[in-house]
């Protein structure tokens, strides 16, 4: 059998740097490495430093969920230094976080992911006209709305921090900021508005409280035959058209899901712990593993890193990020048998290699561990066992899904401000080590920081691309977007839009790169799966 | 019409993401409304794989007129000048760089790593990295001292970690509108008609600097943050509290310090234990003050300013 190696340089519109390779047999991706093509050594230039560098440095690691780094960045302080943080602070951090995902959500999915709807591939669909008017790149009418009222949710982190992108507002023991009555009121307006013109209208179609009427996956199918304003809203064009070109035929991935958890509960953390956050998250932590239909609590102990397959030279053992050195190999050649990435394998010690993002967080969050009191959604896993498992379509319906709760939560933290309570408290500076974790916009995120000698000794951050896109283990098995590829139908080598979408899919926060040459080794492989 | 091409190097996609946010004109604005052809831009973009390398090689032999190249994030060398730590499009990001900013009109460098090196320069720079022209203040960065555009001007650099979308669209509303003839350039080659003014301007604690009236701590309604947080407001270049960002706020209002984002030796002191959030003094006066006062009549200007403060100064002033 011939074996086709499209190497794709760049895939663009994902967010960082990435290469993938693919294999193709028949039509059909066989096997695929996904690559991280940018150094930049955050945690080399953290060494040292002081304690709060954190605070600075690393929501530039990503411009994207720069809030997110902030947010893991303050935790982890306020574990190290056992800090007190007032309610206000708590969900003034929150609010700040989760604007910036209602700002990602549109973004992402006009900007970087629906425009591929446009694509020439789907010119018999009868979806497509309706596609190219809405899609397009700049001038489609939803493209345009989306695109430009993705602005307004983080006018809102500007009230809290001053600005968006690249605030530090957010500091151990609190918030420099103390928000008045009038940035309340406008933050309300701001949201307002981004419900009236953008979610109801041309997102759902429906008031917020009919969507949140669906529970399961009949409740959504009966949604979209209730009214031409659902079938027709972008929500109800889309999944209608990507069943008809075949989004939920593929990228199904690992089969297993995971989440930090988010959102600490303002009366519940005042006091931060690393042992004692995943009682106090709004949003609970977990592992959802199905194939074995299980939900268990996910802790930091579990995580762990494998750099074989990376260009770190740091040995061949699973290690916990507390104990990594980020010691980057002076040569990068691409090599796909050893290293060929600057990601990281990151797996559980227990469950191996984890999908995660919003996807994953519905997943888990369908389940019935955790405490009594925190978020239960069982939507997105009812649609995934009707549908018999994941796909590109279903990824992208768990992250449009997320919307309307976190403008749930956005109006909680703005009711709950008191104004005349403290946004702050000074802690004390001290050694130790601390964790913080959240959840961004495309997944997981934390920060672990070892302090000694009042400075940095040690500072590790392990991203949600970092999750999705690392490279093979130690044990040669695939990283989660990498087995996601395997099974895609690519219907043109000379434009694979099919890699695209899976790599998109996961929002991954990666400037990707995927190089197209093409090697008839007529070299006989396995087919691992089609889809 | 003007091809607009926008590439990355090592960046957070920081200067892409406020760019987006911009208001007056918007991206889509900007594109239908001044003629600007966006050719391709890491998060924007169609084009994939072997498309783009086309892309790429029929701007550099201008089979594809360039009008105006953008590039975001610091140009990295590492490992040993190679640039191989930053492959895109199959090559080292270094070597289209230099192959593009050849076949350029304009040539435009956004945000602080591509303007000074920003973050990723920081010590020990494991990257090594440069900005475009300059690394920190030192004059040269990847493409030399002499480099000019073919329009004749040097790399006009947009610094700002990230820069504000302002400042971003307006230099291409400029370029577009045949008005960038206008522009003068300060030493660091960044357009006056942001950088002339200082952070300070127009920031709502001023009456508190003004009084020497201090937010000691995080979470205050009042005070400077001058005299204890660290804020850069007054020795930083920037209209951040002329023109406000995301149109609502800034850091020095929300009730952050200015980091002096704008200014090549951002992050200042290197981050170095004790410098962040806290300003550095010296027997109790700040060691930095406004340029061009001298310390003696700061220290006179302090004592009949503290003695002059109305008593409203130790009060809430943005009051619930
Ligand atoms: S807070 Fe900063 S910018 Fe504002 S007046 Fe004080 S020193 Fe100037
Ligand atoms: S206020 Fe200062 S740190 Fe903030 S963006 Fe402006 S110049 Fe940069």
């Amino acid at each position: 059998m011939t074996t086709q190696t499209l190497d794709i340089s760049p895939v663009g519109r994902v967010e960082g740097d990435l290469d993938v390779r693919v294999e193709i047999e028949d039509g059909y991706v066989v096997n695929a490495w996904t690559q991280a093509e940018l150094f930049r050594g955050f945690e080399v230039i953290l060494r040292g430093k002081d304690p709060q560098a954190g605070l600075i440095v690393t929501p530039r690691i990503c411009g994207i969920c720069g809030a997110s780094h902030l947010s893991c960045a303050s935790w982890a302080l306020d574990t190290a230094w056992g800090t007190e943080v007032p309610r206000n602070a708590i969900l003034a951090r929150n609010l700040g976080q989760i604007v910036e995902s209602l700002q990602s959500i549109p973004r992402y999915f006009y900007g970087l992911y629906a425009i591929d709807l446009t694509n020439k591939k789907y010119q018999n669909s009868p979806f497509y006209e309706e596609a190219t008017r809405r899609f397009a790149a700049f001038t489609g009418k939803s493209y345009e709305i989306g695109v430009t009222i993705s602005g307004s949710p983080v006018q809102i982190y500007a009230l809290l921090g001053g600005q968006w992108p690249h605030s530090s507002y957010m500091v151990p023991g609190g918030v420099m900021c103390a928000p008045t009555l009038t940035d309340v009121t406008r933050a309300w307006s701001i949201l307002e508005y981004f419900r009236t013109n953008w979610i109801e209208p041309v997102w759902l179609g429906c008031s917020l409280e009919r969507y949140e009427q669906i529970k399961t996956y009949d409740d959504f199918m009966a949604w979209i035959d209730e009214s031409p304003n659902h079938a027709n809203s972008d929500l109800g064009f889309y999944w209608r058209m990507g069943l008809d070109i075949g989004l939920d035929k593929y990228g199904a991935g690992v089969g297993k899901y995971m989440t930090w958890g988010y959102l600490p509960h303002e009366d519940k953390y005042q006091k931060p712990t690393i042992e004692g956050r995943n009682a106090a998250t709004i949003m609970k932590s977990g592992v959802y593993d199905s194939f074995s239909d299980t939900h268990t609590l996910m802790e930091h102990t579990f995580a762990r890193e494998n750099t074989i397959h990376s260009w770190y030279d740091e040995g061949t053992e699973n290690i916990h990020p507390f104990d990594r050195t980020t010691q980057p190999s002076p040569k990068n050649t691409k090599d796909f048998n050893n290293a060929y990435s600057w990601a990281t394998a990151v797996s559980h010690i227990e469950y191996g290699r984890l999908e995660t993002g919003p996807f994953a967080r519905q997943m888990v969050a369908g389940g019935k561990h955790g405490e009594s009191w925190q978020h239960y959604d069982g939507f997105i896993l009812s649609m995934f066992k009707a549908m018999g498992g994941a796909s590109i379509h279903l990824r992208q319906l768990g992250r449009m899904h997320e919307l309307v709760k976190l403008y749930r939560q956005a109006e909680h933290c703005l009711r709950e401000f008191r104004l005349n309570d403290p946004w702050y408290i000074k802690p004390q500076e001290k050694d130790g080590r601390g964790w913080g974790a959240t959840e961004a916009a495309r997944g997981a995120l934390c920060h672990w920081v070892e302090l000694e000698g009042g400075k940095i000794k040690n500072y590790q951050v392990v991203a949600p691309t970092t999750w999705n896109v690392g490279p093979r283990d130690s044990q040669g098995i695939r990283g989660p977007i990498e087995e996601a590829l395997v099974g895609t139908p690519i219907y043109d080598p000379t434009d694979p839009v099919e890699v695209g979408h899976v790599a998109r899919s996961f929002d991954s926060c990666l400037v990707c790169t995927v190089h197209a040459h093409d090697r008839k080794t007529g070299e006989e492989l396995a087919r691992f799966r089609t889809a | 019409m003007a091809n607009v091409l926008w590439l990355q190097g090592g960046a957070c996609s920081g200067n892409t993401m406020s760019f987006l946010n911009a208001q007056e004109p918007t991206v889509c604005d900007l594109i239908s409304d001044f003629g600007i052809n966006l050719l391709w831009h890491p998060s924007l973009g169609m084009e994939l794989g072997s498309n783009l390398q086309q892309l790429l090689r029929d701007c550099i032999l201008g089979n594809i007129p360039l009008d105006i190249l953008v590039f975001e994030g610091t140009v990295v060398n590492a490992p040993n000048g190679t640039g191989e730590w930053n492959r895109f499009a199959d090559r080292p990001m270094k070597e289209w760089l230099s192959d593009l900013s050849k076949a350029a009109n304009f040539v435009v460098a956004v945000g602080d790593c591509a303007t000074w090196g920003g973050i990723p320069a920081t010590a020990p720079n494991p990257t090594q990295s440069q900005g475009l022209q300059f690394l920190k203040r030192q004059e040269g960065g990847f493409l030399g001292k002499d480099f000019r555009s073919k329009s004749g001007l040097p790399v006009i650099n947009i610094p700002g970690c990230p820069a504000h979308p302002d400042w971003i669209t307006q230099i291409l509303v400029a370029i577009a509108t045949g008005r960038i003839g206008d522009i003068t350039l300060d030493e660091l080659h960044r357009p006056q008609t942001f950088f002339k003014s200082f952070t300070q301007t127009g920031c709502t604690r001023n009456i508190h600097f003004a009084y020497k009236a201090t937010a000691a701590e995080f979470g205050q309604r009042r005070g400077c943050l001058f005299y204890d947080l660290g804020c850069r407001g007054p020795m930083t270049h920037s209209s951040c509290n002329r023109i406000l960002w995301n149109r609502v706020s800034s850091k020095t209002r929300a009730g952050m310090p200015c980091l002096g984002c704008t200014e090549p030796e951002f992050p200042f002191f290197d981050l170095k234990p004790g410098t962040v959030f806290k300003t550095q003094t010296l027997m109790g006066t700040p060691k930095e003050l406004p340029p061009g006062i001298k310390a003696k009549d700061y220290a006179l200007l302090t004592v009949a300013a503290k003695n002059a403060a109305p008593n409203w100064t130790e009060e809430d002033i943005f009051t619930v």
